[in-house]
Parts: C-alpha cells; structure tokens; sequence
C-alpha cells in the first residue's frame, strides 16, 4: 500500500526488453512484432498501465484515507482477510471464481465485461507441469 | 497454496500491441468501425422528457445499416441516445443496463437517472476517450425528469434541451428558436421530429427516418420510425420480360427418379406406442 491519493494511475517511465518480444530462441522474433524498433516498443503503454492499475489505484487511495481516518489497523485488516480469502486449493489451470473475495472487493453486484469476455480465447491449459510450477513457485 | 491477484483484470488483451504500432508506422490503416453519424436529441416538457433520433448507421462513406435503433433500453422510465461508434454505444448501454438492474434490486428502490450518469461516465473516464460513445440520458425518476449528455472522455452535462452528433448543429439550430419551458406533448413531439429532421436533411452521417421516445412519471412511449421522410418510391416502369420474349427450340424432361420401389416396414400395422 503506497502512501499516495491518486485517483488516476502514474504515467510510467518507458522500458523496452527484448524479453517482451522474444521467441523461442531468445532473440526479437521479427515475424511476429515486425523488424525490432526501440521506439515502436516504448510507445502506446500508456493507456495499458491505465486500464490495469485502474482499480489499484483507486484501491489504494481508499485505504490511505482508511488509515488517516482510524488509523494503520483498519486497510491492514482488510488486507489481511483479502489475503486469507486468495489462496486457492484448485489447480491453477481451471477457470476458476471466487465470490467471496468478490463480496469483499465490492463486485458481487456488477458486471464487468472481465466477467463474461475472459476465457474465450484461452483452452484447457498446454501444459499442466508449467502452470503447477507456477503454482508451488518451484 | 497460490495467490490471485483481488483486482480484476481490465479484459483487454494487449499482446498485439507492439506489432499493431509497427503496422501503423509502416502506413497500414486501422480497420474502421461502424459509426453511427448520427442526430440525437433530447428536450424537457410539461410531463417528462422526450428523446429523439434518426436511423442511418454509416460505415465510411457506406450506409450500414438504413433502420437501427439508436434510442437504447436502460430501465423502465429511462433511455439513452447514443452517437458514435455504434458497437461502444450499445456494448455500453447494455452493461450498464445490466448493473442498473442489480443496483436496483440491491437497493429496493426505483433507479435513478444520476446514478446511471455517474457509472457512465467513470466508465468513460477510465477508457480515455477510447471508448467512442457520446451519449443523451434522458428519464424520469422520484426525484423528477432528468436530461444529460456524456461525452466520450468522461464530461457531462445537465440542460433541458440537447443535441449530440454529427447533425447535432442543425438539431440544435431548431431547438433554439423554438424550444420554450413546459411545453405541451403534441408541440414537443412536433418540435423533436423537426430538430431530427433538420439533420437527417443537411447531415450526410444522418439519415432514414426519425425515432422518439416519449418518458413521463406514468409510462415510456417509444414511438418507432415516427415520421419517414426518406422513403423509397415504387419505380416508375417495369423491368420484367413477358413469358415468350425468348424463343426456343427444344425441350427435354428427364425424370431425377429412375426406378421406385416401395417397401412398407412395420408392415403388421402396428400404431406408434405412446401410453
């Protein structure tokens, strides 16, 4: 939890790493991304960072004002039972939904486009042995 | 044990991103969506509000669509125009529709037109403009009849009489040399289908026929296609050819069915079993 009021998220500063476009040979793969410009790669982050950190950032200025409010327990309970809620016993593959973290996070009454275009695109998983190493962090 | 993340993903996937602003560089043009050019009109009279819009859909310089519905569903006694790209206008509609629905059942209460404004447009903010969708709410709730217009990047604004679009000049044009405060229904209705009209006629984005959808604290009247200035007329000759214009020679008729044989199964007669 940063000690900011932001309600719109920070412009970033500009990276460019070849391991955004590399293949499977570790080098910029030109077929998919085009012949390897730095100035390509740095533009048009913007508006990614905006819409990824949106809810983050609002987040986080709602529990800053929680602190200044009733002091440095209140945003760390509610951390706290996030965190509890979070860890999930399923296998990483699967769809998986979790309503309780969506009651505490406030959406269990809304409907995100997240919630029915997600998914479509993306099967079964190809291969279970790199989700679970993912998963245990091996 | 894993982690999620408790926020929700933004449901955009930006994995082409980098090789979309290489093609842009390189001269490739971006497919053009669907927009809807538009006139969209809403004004406040004695009882309620009336809304009002035409029915071209264009796609560049090609009409898409001569009939769509501008005029979008949002609860019982309120409605949203919109103008822009139409699959933003109507994706938009609908989900707030959607969240509308839950926050009433939620609250026990009828829904009201600010609240709707308000989760427009922080939705609008948070896409930047991205999210083409310039809109006129329009509805009555306890508090009384309500008119806004949303703006693509987020802004509102609260007045009793507007226009959005591209003909929303000419609609606008009307609207301030005639409109007057607690109007009559008949003189209202007639003041929309002019201020629509003015702009289905000197706009090339807008077109067809007019829609209005009259909102009072009683009931919703959507009055579809209300006036149709623009239609096609019979053709003035005909373009058919009698039977006989061409001569023939010979005729052949051949049977597709050589040989026939039919043989009846479950010859004993037996009627279907439905006991």
């Amino acid at each position: 939890m940063e000690p900011s009021y932001r309600i719109v998220p920070p412009s970033q500063i500009k990276t460019a790493s070849i391991s955004d476009t590399a293949g499977s040979l570790g080098l910029h793969d030109t077929l998919r991304y085009g012949i390897r410009s730095i100035a390509t790669q740095t533009r048009g982050g913007e508006f990614e960072n905006r819409i990824t950190k949106w809810e983050e950032t609002q987040d986080n200025a709602r529990l800053n004002m929680l602190a200044n409010l009733y002091g440095p327990s209140a945003p760390m309970r509610l951390l706290m039972e996030r965190q509890i809620v979070s860890t999930s016993p399923h296998m990483p593959g699967m769809p998986q939904s979790n309503i309780h973290l969506d009651i505490l996070m406030g959406r269990d009454e809304t409907l995100d486009p997240t919630d029915f275009f997600l998914g479509m695109e993306s099967g079964p998983p190809l291969s279970v042995h790199n989700e679970m190493e993912k998963k245990l962090r091996l | 044990m894993s982690q999620q993340s408790a926020f929700s993903s933004p449901g955009f996937d930006f994995s082409n991103s980098v090789r979309n602003n290489f093609l842009q560089e390189k001269g490739m043009p971006l497919p053009k969506a669907t927009s809807t050019g538009t006139t969209i009109v809403g004004c406040l009279f004695k009882d309620g509000i009336i809304l009002g819009a035409d029915t071209r859909a264009t796609e560049g310089e090609i009409i898409a669509d001569k009939n769509c519905e501008k005029i979008h569903y949002i609860t019982e006694s309120i409605r949203c125009c919109g103008a822009g790209t139409a699959a933003d206008t109507e994706f938009t509609t609908a989900t707030i529709s959607s969240n509308m629905e839950l926050h009433s059942l939620s609250t026990g209460r009828k829904p009201r037109v600010v609240t709707v404004m308000t989760m427009l447009k922080q939705y609008l903010f948070q896409y930047q403009g991205h999210i083409g969708a310039a809109l006129v709410l329009g509805g009555v709730d306890s508090t009384g009849p309500h008119l806004f217009t949303i703006h693509p990047h987020g802004s509102t604004d609260k007045l009793p009489y507007v226009t959005m679009g591209s003909g929303s000049l000419a609609a606008m044009a009307v609207f301030e040399s005639s409109w007057k405060p607690n109007m009559e229904r008949s003189d209202a209705l007639a003041l929309v289908s002019a201020a629509v009209s003015a702009g289905i006629f000197n706009d090339l984005g807008s077109g067809s026929n007019v829609d209005a959808c009259i909102i009072t604290a009683t009931q919703t009247e959507m009055l579809r296609n209300f006036v149709k200035p623009n239609e096609r007329v019979e053709k003035e000759r005909h373009y058919t050819f009698r039977r006989g214009t061409t001569a023939w020679k010979s005729e052949n008729i051949r049977d597709l069915i050589v040989n026939e044989d039919i043989t009846l199964v479950g010859a004993t007669g037996d009627a279907m079993d439905t006991s």
